[in-house]
């Protein structure tokens, strides 16, 4: 067996840098059951941090908590240091979220979809600059004067994608943004999320998927019940051993061929 | 946030053709409510013209009678009719004392329906009072006739809920409200604009509706401005008030079918359970004596007077010394003792008639008292008095009819003691009867409406920091 390059970091020794997205020993409970028990994570700017697991490991819970859309139990989160719990509005400036079924007002276009979230979300954009942000997200011409009740789930991802583009922030928040994206679409997601990366967004993303997330992220974090059982910095990492690090701590059998 | 939710907020509800069904709706239901109530002013009018027209036939051929009288012509009419007795004219000629619907009495049945809205007083009793005991519970009428008044306090908050029952369930329910939870922007504040939106486009509906049936129905409401924005003021503060609700009901995060049935059940308790509670206590706390003994009590005085008419008519010669004339030619007829006994008798009525109406008065005031429990009866009473139909118009013109009443009585008694005979020039100095409308404000109505919709609006900003639609927001 190849020998695994973990690196199990904690988050104490992360904080000494500038971190975009932190969470400190959050414990978040839904009664008797513990949705997350003492997760501690960060990302930097200009990382892409995968959050791998089965349903229910607590990904989406890490993502609302982020949201400002429940609070822990214990623990501090902030988002480009500024306290959620304390300052939910204020951290969301920073920050853009693509939920997994990513549903908007389908009696507006495309265009319109965008202008309206830009618009209260506190950014105003001519339509040349609208069309330009559907564009990068990957969404075809014809589909942008629109109306979404005709849209697929992946042209309505796309509109997701580019509500996020314009807004332009610090943080990046994925929950399973590739569900419903054909291959091709998949691809160009990963693509524009490495160019996000580059210009120094912090990403973080929940995601089943090992191998687009082996494709794009810098940090992957494997979680069950609640907890984060394993860090990797991705490049330490072969697709392979990971592959099977994940099926290990899911207890999956592979099937025998 | 406001410019683009004002924006796309319009669009929606233009495209899911909202706007459109809810213009030709309302304008359906105000031209039928309207329609209605100007059946009802019509026949209202009839009705007093008819009577006009009979007096005035009844007139014409009295003053012709007393035209022959006077030109020494016999005439073949009996002594009872003869309208050189003062009596007569002051029996069988009355004065109508009428209350004439105005110009937006339309608006509003109001008591209409239950009291009389015109009398004729004679030298005789005050008979005509019962029309204005009939009524024995005041918000009886609140399940009255489909007039603008109906529409307004019972249909329009349904189409309020309708409007406005999933402003936020919406988003959640058709999955957009994540992202919309993930802008920094307050869901609250977010539920107040778009409900504060929702209001403004249906006030303009509704003010553009009515003006447009109004000036339709004849209406000159650049003339009627102060009416026309009092009756809008009203309607528009009773709209913001159920948009409040509609607004503390939705923050609280529920889905849509439990925001429609709170909002339902908000409906059946201040439109329809708070005024018959508050009824039903009146009834019970102040019981109306019944109508039926007052009656009897009525004929009871009646005839025992009757029965010592001569001990009063000398009684009351004793009390008015300048009706006793020591003329042997002259008789004392029935009419000289029916008039002496009937001060006895109004005296001897009006503890009995004013029980009725004490009572009636107590239960009133009981209602002006708990009204503001339930804005639907304060909207109904403003729009009753914009109508002039109101329990006080009504009280006001029976008033008015009871003081013509002595006033007409006290006109003729002088030509009957003083056994002076009635001529056309006294036809002329007759007493004359002109309604006064009671001046209504409708300004503490608005204000305080307009005062608890903006309470409500500020103690839902304030309370939701801790409301649980937070916890919703992860159920996907």
């Amino acid at each position: 067996m190849e020998m695994l390059h973990i690196h199990c970091m904690k988050l104490s020794c992360a904080t000494s840098f500038y971190t975009m997205i932190t969470l400190d020993n959050v414990n978040k409970s839904y009664g008797d059951f513990k949705a997350l028990k003492n997760l501690n994570l960060t990302v930097k700017p200009g990382e892409i941090y995968c959050l791998l697991g089965a349903n229910g490991a607590g990904k989406t819970t890490t993502i609302n908590l982020l949201l400002g859309f429940i609070t822990p139990n214990t623990g501090t989160i902030s988002i480009n240091n500024i306290n959620v719990q304390k300052s939910a509005l204020k951290s969301k400036q920073y920050l853009a979220y693509i939920p997994e079924n990513l549903m908007l007002y389908p009696n507006l276009t495309a265009v319109e979809n965008l202008n309206y979230f830009s618009g209260i979300g506190g950014k105003s954009f001519g339509k040349k600059a609208l069309e330009t942000f559907l564009d990068d997200a990957g969404l075809q011409r014809e589909a942008f004067h629109k109306r979404l009740s005709k849209f697929s789930k992946g042209m309505r991802q796309k509109v997701g994608i580019a509500i996020a583009l314009a807004k332009d922030t610090k943080v990046l928040l994925l929950d399973e943004p590739t569900s419903g994206l054909d291959p091709k679409a998949s691809n160009e997601f990963g693509q524009l999320l490495k160019h996000l990366k580059n210009k120094g967004v912090a990403i973080l993303m929940a995601t089943h998927d090992i191998f687009r997330a082996k494709d794009v992220a810098t940090h992957i974090g494997i979680m069950k019940e609640g907890e984060l059982k394993y860090e990797f910095e991705t490049d330490k990492i072969s697709l392979a051993a990971l592959e099977s690090t994940y099926l290990k701590i899911m207890d999956y059998k592979t099937l025998e061929v | 946030m406001f410019k683009y939710n004002f924006i796309y907020e319009f669009k929606r509800l233009i495209r899911s053709q909202w706007i459109q069904v809810l213009s030709i709706l309302l304008f359906a239901v105000f031209s039928f409510a309207v329609f209605n109530g100007q059946q009802k002013t019509q026949k209202r009018l009839e009705e007093i013209s008819s009577v006009k027209e009979k007096l005035k036939t009844s007139e014409a051929q009295m003053l012709s009678v007393l035209d022959s009288i006077e030109q020494g012509f016999q005439v073949s009419v009996s002594r009872w009719r003869l309208p050189s007795n003062p009596m007569t004219i002051g029996n069988k000629h009355p004065r109508l004392v009428e209350m004439p619907p105005h110009q937006w009495t339309f608006i509003s049945t109001g008591q209409s329906d239950m009291y009389s809205h015109y009398v004729k007083p004679t030298v005789q009793a005050n008979d005509f009072e019962l029309s204005f005991t009939e009524m024995t519970s005041p918000t009886q009428l609140l399940f009255g006739s489909f007039d603008l008044t109906f529409v307004i306090v019972y249909l329009l908050p349904l189409i309020i809920i309708a409007f406005g029952f999933n402003i936020l369930s919406y988003e959640r329910e058709s999955g957009a409200l994540k992202l919309l939870a993930s802008q920094p922007v307050s869901l609250t504040f977010w539920v107040f604009q778009k409900l504060v939106l929702r209001f403004l486009w249906l006030s303009v509906i509704v003010i553009l509706t009515l003006y447009l049936i109004f000036s339709g129905n004849g209406i000159n409401i650049f003339k009627e401005m102060a009416t026309f924005f009092s009756l809008i003021g009203v309607i528009c503060a009773y709209m913001l008030f159920w948009f409040a609700l509609a607004f503390l009901v939705n923050i609280f995060g529920m889905n849509s079918a439990k925001n429609a049935l709170v909002l339902i059940g908000l409906w059946i308790l201040f439109v329809l359970l708070v005024p018959t509670v508050i009824n039903q206590v009146g009834n019970t706390l102040y019981p109306m004596p019944s109508r039926t003994i007052m009656v009897n009590k009525m004929r009871s005085i009646k005839a025992n007077a009757t029965k010592k008419q001569d001990e009063i008519l000398d009684n009351y010669l004793r009390d008015h010394p300048e009706f006793a004339i020591n003329d042997s030619t002259q008789n004392r007829t029935f009419w000289h003792r029916y008039m002496a006994s009937q001060a006895l008798i109004d005296k001897a009525l009006k503890p009995v008639v004013s029980n009725y109406n004490k009572q009636l008065r107590k239960q009133q005031n009981w209602l002006d008292k708990l009204k503001w429990l339930s804005p639907s009866m304060r909207v109904k009473a403003a729009l009753n008095n914009t109508a002039g139909t109101s329990t006080t118009d009504y009280e006001n013109f029976r008033n008015q009819a009871l003081a013509f009443s002595e006033q007409w009585r006290k006109h003729f008694i002088p030509f009957l003691y003083n056994n002076t005979p009635f001529s056309s020039k006294d036809y002329e100095h007759i007493p004359t009867y002109q309604y006064r409308q009671k001046a209504h404000s409708n300004m503490a109505t608005i204000g305080i409406l307009f005062a608890i919709a903006l309470l409500m609006f500020a103690i839902g900003l304030l309370a939701s920091k801790n409301l649980k639609y937070k916890m919703n927001l992860t159920i996907s």
